[in-house]
C-alpha cells in the first residue's frame, strides 16, 4: 500500500495528524479491517514484545521520523501491548542520539542501540552470525544482534526512501540486513561492493527472517542522492508517501523504481550505472555532486533477495496499491 | 541568577556552560599535555574540581583523572551506563544512570554518599540549587531530593519523557520536556506553575537570562519565554530541531542546530547577530569562556564570540553530548569513543 499526502511534510517538517491518517488508511487497506485496532491485531498480539527497526543513518536531515514512530506505538499500544514491551532500536546508539528518539517517544516505551560506540560487541549473539570471505579480510563472520535474537518476538521495519552509494537503494531489506549484524562494513571496498548478495543472505537468517512481518517505509523524504548520510537540502525531496506492506522485496522494487525516477528527472546517472567515469573517491565530491559515486551500486541486490523466497521483485507480479489523500 | 558556592544550577554549573570555571584570555592550544582513554564510550561533558577530572562512562564508571599526569585517580563503579553530565555540590559528584539511579560519591574519595531512583533512565544532569537535588527522567517525572542524604521532597508528573536538564532559579524549576511543553515548576512543591507549548518534542537544556528563559525546540524554533508568565517573547527559526544547549554571555545567547550551524541572537530582540556552519550535527552546549566560544561538534572549534570567525580547529573530540573543560592550564576534551585530552 502505497499512501500519499503532500500535507504530510511542510516546510520540511512531518505533520503528525497527517501521518497518523495515512499510517491507519494503510494499515486498514492492507488488512481489509475498517477497525485500525484490529488491522493492528492481525500483526500484534498482547503478549508480544515488539521491537520498531527504525533508520537512524541519516539523521537527522533523513531518518525515520519520530512522528512516524509514534503513530506505531500507538498502533502498537491498541491492541493491548504494554509500553515497555515495544522497544525501539537500531545498531548504533549515537544516530539514534542525534535523532532525539529517546525524547520524543511516548513514557515507557524502550528505546535502546545495539551498540554504544563503534568498538562495543556486547549487544550480539555469539551463536547466531553470517559467514562470507569477500576481500579476504580476518575476521569473516557478522553476529546477529540479541536485541533480534531473543529480546523482541515481532518486528517493525521503518526504513526510509533513500538512494545508497553501495547497495543502490536502502529500504525493507538494507534496513533489516545491515542494521541487524555487525562487521557489515568489511563487504564495501572502493568501488566494489558485495551488498548483494549479503543483504538478501542476512535478510534469510532465522529469527530475524520470520520476527520481520510488517514494513512501514517513511517517504514523507526522500534522500535521492548520496544515502544513506548525506544531509545536503538539495537531495532531499518531499515525497509525501509512506509505503504499508508484508513484502520487503516487493516495497524496496517500487523504491528502487520512485528513486530511478527521480534521478532521471534531475538528469543525474542511474542506479544501474557502471561507468567508471562517475567514480570518485572524494567523499566531499560524492555529497555535493549527484553524478558522482564511491561504488558501482548494486540494486541487484533487491531481486537476489527475491530469489531467496524473502518476496516478489517482479514488477508484473506486485500488487501496488496507491492510496491519494491529498 | 544568584548562587551560592554550593549550588550548580543549570546544565555545567552557569550560562556560560563553564563547569563553573573562570573565563580565560585566548590563547590556542599548541600540544597535548597528556591522553588517555577511559573504558566505553563518553556521552557526557567532563567537570572538573581541584586536581581531578570526572569523566562519566557509558561503561558504568564515573573516572576521576589526575590533571596533572592524565592517571586514573580512581573510579567508581555505577550499575549502568552514565549518560549524564555530572554536577557538582557540596564536594560530592553527582550523575544520572541508564538504569534510573541519581548517585552522590565524595568528590576526593569516591565514595558512593547516597542514591536515589527514578522509575526510567535518567539522562539528565542533576542541578543543584539551596540543598536540594533537581533532576528529570524518562519516565515523566521531575524529582527533588535532599542534597546532604538524597530524601525525597517530591516529585511531579510531566507529559512526557524528560532528556532536558533543568535550571533552577530561586522558586523556579524551568525543564523541557518530550511532549512539547516547556514546565516552570514551583520548587518547594513540584506543582507547575505554568507551561508553553512548543511544536514538537524537547530534549534541550534552557538557561535563564535575567527574567527570559531561553530554550530549543525539535520544532526548529528557538525559543525567549517570559520566565514568569511562560509567554513567548520572541522565537527564532533554524534549520532543524535543535538539542544544543545554550550558552549566554551578555546580551548573546549562542547555540547549535542538527542542521550543523551555530547561532549567535540578540536576548533582547531574538535578531540574528552571526551564524556559522561549523559541519556535522551540533547536539552539545557550546562553552563560553571570556571571548571565545569552545565547542565540539565532530570535531574540536574555538570561535571568536563578537563575530563567529574560526580562531582554531582541531581533529579531535568528536562527541554529541560533551563539551570542553576550559582552565588557565589546558582545554580538556571527551570524545565519543572514549579518548581524553588535555591540550595546552
Amino acid at each position: 500500500m502505497e499512501v500519499s499526502d503532500e500535507r504530510s511534510i511542510v516546510a520540511n517538517r512531518v505533520s503528525q495528524s497527517i501521518v497518523r491518517q495515512m499510517i491507519e488508511r494503510g494499515m486498514r487497506e492492507l488488512t481489509g479491517e475498517q477497525d485500525p485496532r484490529l488491522a493492528w491485531s492481525k500483526f500484534i498480539q498482547p503478549k508480544d514484545i515488539v521491537g520498531i527497526k527504525i533508520n537512524p543513518s541519516g539523521a537527522p536531515a533523513c531518518c525515520s521520523s519520530p512522528e512516524i514512530v509514534r503513530e506505531i506505538v500507538a498502533g502498537v499500544q491498541s491492541v493491548g501491548v504494554p509500553a515497555h514491551n515495544i522497544i525501539v532500536y537500531d545498531r548504533y546508539a549515537y544516530e539514534m542520539d542525534i535523532g532525539s528518539y529517546q525524547a520524543l517517544v511516548p513514557v515507557g516505551v524502550r528505546v535502546t542501540g545495539v551498540q554504544e560506540h563503534k568498538l562495543d560487541v556486547s549487544g550480539y549473539d555469539p551463536d547466531i552470525f553470517c559467514e562470507a570471505n569477500f576481500f579476504g579480510e580476518w575476521e569473516t563472520r557478522s553476529y546477529m544482534a540479541s536485541i533480534v535474537s531473543s529480546g523482541v518476538s515481532k518486528i517493525i521495519n521503518v526504513p526510509t526512501m533513500k538512494d545508497h552509494s553501495a547497495a543502490g537503494v536502502t529500504g525493507c531489506l538494507k534496513n533489516l540486513g545491515y542494521g541487524t549484524f555487525n562487521n557489515v562494513d568489511r563487504s564495501h571496498r572502493r568501488p566494489f561492493s558485495f551488498t548483494d548478495p549479503l543483504i538478501g543472505i542476512m535478510c534469510s537468517v532465522e529469527p530475524l527472517r520470520s520476527k520481520a512481518m510488517l514494513h512501514i517505509m517513511d517517504g514523507t523524504r526522500m534522500l535521492w542522492h548520496g544515502g544513506p548520510l548525506n544531509q545536503n537540502p538539495d537531495f532531499i525531496f518531499p515525497a509525501g508517501l509512506i509505503m504499508v506492506g508484508t513484502d520487503p522485496v516487493a516495497m524496496d522494487t517500487i523504491e528502487l523504481e520512485k528513486i530511478e525516477a527521480k534521478r532521471s528527472k534531475e538528469g543525474v546517472p542511474s542506479v544501474w550505472s557502471r561507468d567508471p567515469a562517475s567514480l570518485t573517491n572524494d567523499g566531499g565530491a560524492f555529497f555535493q555532486d549527484a553524478s558522482k559515486n564511491l561504488f558501482y551500486r548494486q540494486p541487484h541486490h533487491i531481486e537476489a533477495a527475491g530469489k531467496l523466497g524473502l518476496g516478489i521483485s517482479d514488477r508484473k507480479k506486485i500488487e501496488h496499491q496507491v492510496i491519494r489523500i491529498a | 541568577m544568584t548562587q551560592t558556592a554550593h549550588d550548580w544550577p543549570t546544565l555545567l554549573c552557569d550560562n556560560a556552560r563553564t563547569g563553573g570555571q573562570a573565563a580565560q584570555p585566548w590563547r590556542a592550544p599548541g600540544r597535548s599535555r597528556w591522553q588517555t582513554n577511559v573504558e566505553g564510550g563518553v556521552r557526557g561533558s567532563p567537570v572538573l574540581l581541584g586536581e581531578l577530572l570526572y569523566i562519566p562512562s557509558l561503561a558504568g564508571f564515573l573516572n576521576a583523572i589526575d590533571i596533572h599526569s592524565g592517571r586514573l585517580h580512581w573510579r567508581f563503579k555505577a550499575p549502568a551506563a552514565i549518560p549524564s553530565t555530572p554536577s557538582i555540590g557540596a564536594d560530592r559528584i553527582l550523575f544520572g544512570c541508564s538504569d534510573g539511579k541519581v548517585i552522590a560519591i565524595d568528590a576526593v574519595t569516591g565514595a558512593k554518599s547516597w542514591e536515589t531512583a527514578a522509575e526510567d533512565e535518567v539522562w539528565t544532569s542533576p542541578v543543584v540549587r539551596d540543598g536540594a537535588v533537581f533532576f528529570g527522567s524518562a519516565d515523566g517525572a521531575m524529582y527533588a531530593v535532599h542534597l546532604e542524604t538524597g530524601a525525597p521532597k517530591w516529585k511531579s508528573a510531566l507529559g512526557g519523557r524528560i532528556y532536558s536538564t533543568a535550571c533552577v532559579a530561586e522558586n523556579r524549576v524551568y525543564v523541557g520536556c518530550g511532549d512539547g511543553n516547556v514546565y516552570a515548576l514551583d520548587a518547594r512543591t513540584g506543582q507547575v506553575s505554568w507551561k508553553t507549548a512548543t511544536g514538537n518534542g524537547i530534549d534541550c537544556s534552557p538557561a535563564l537570562a535575567s527574567d527570559t528563559l531561553l530554550i530549543g525546540s525539535q520544532d526548529f524554533f528557538f525559543y525567549a519565554l517570559d520566565a514568569g508568565s511562560g509567554a513567548i517573547r520572541w522565537k527564532y527559526e533554524a534549520e532543524l530541531g535543535i538539542t544544543s544547549a545554550p550558552a549566554i554571555s551578555g546580551d548573546i545567547v549562542i547555540f547549535g542546530c542538527k542542521a550543523g550551524t551555530l547561532h549567535a541572537l540578540d536576548i533582547r530582540t531574538g535578531e540574528l547577530i552571526w551564524k556559522i556552519r561549523t559541519g556535522e550535527a551540533i547536539t552539545a552546549p557550546p562553552v563560553v569562556s571570556g571571548t571565545v566560544i569552545w565547542l565540539q561538534a565532530g570535531i574540536t572549534f574555538a570561535i571568536n564570540l563578537s563575530d563567529g570567525k574560526l580562531l582554531w580547529r582541531a581533529g579531535m573530540g568528536n562527541s554529541l553530548h560533551s563539551a570542553p573543560v576550559v582552565t588557565k592550564q589546558a582545554v580538556y576534551l571527551a570524545g565519543m569513543e572514549g579518548e581524553i585530552y588535555a591540550l595546552e
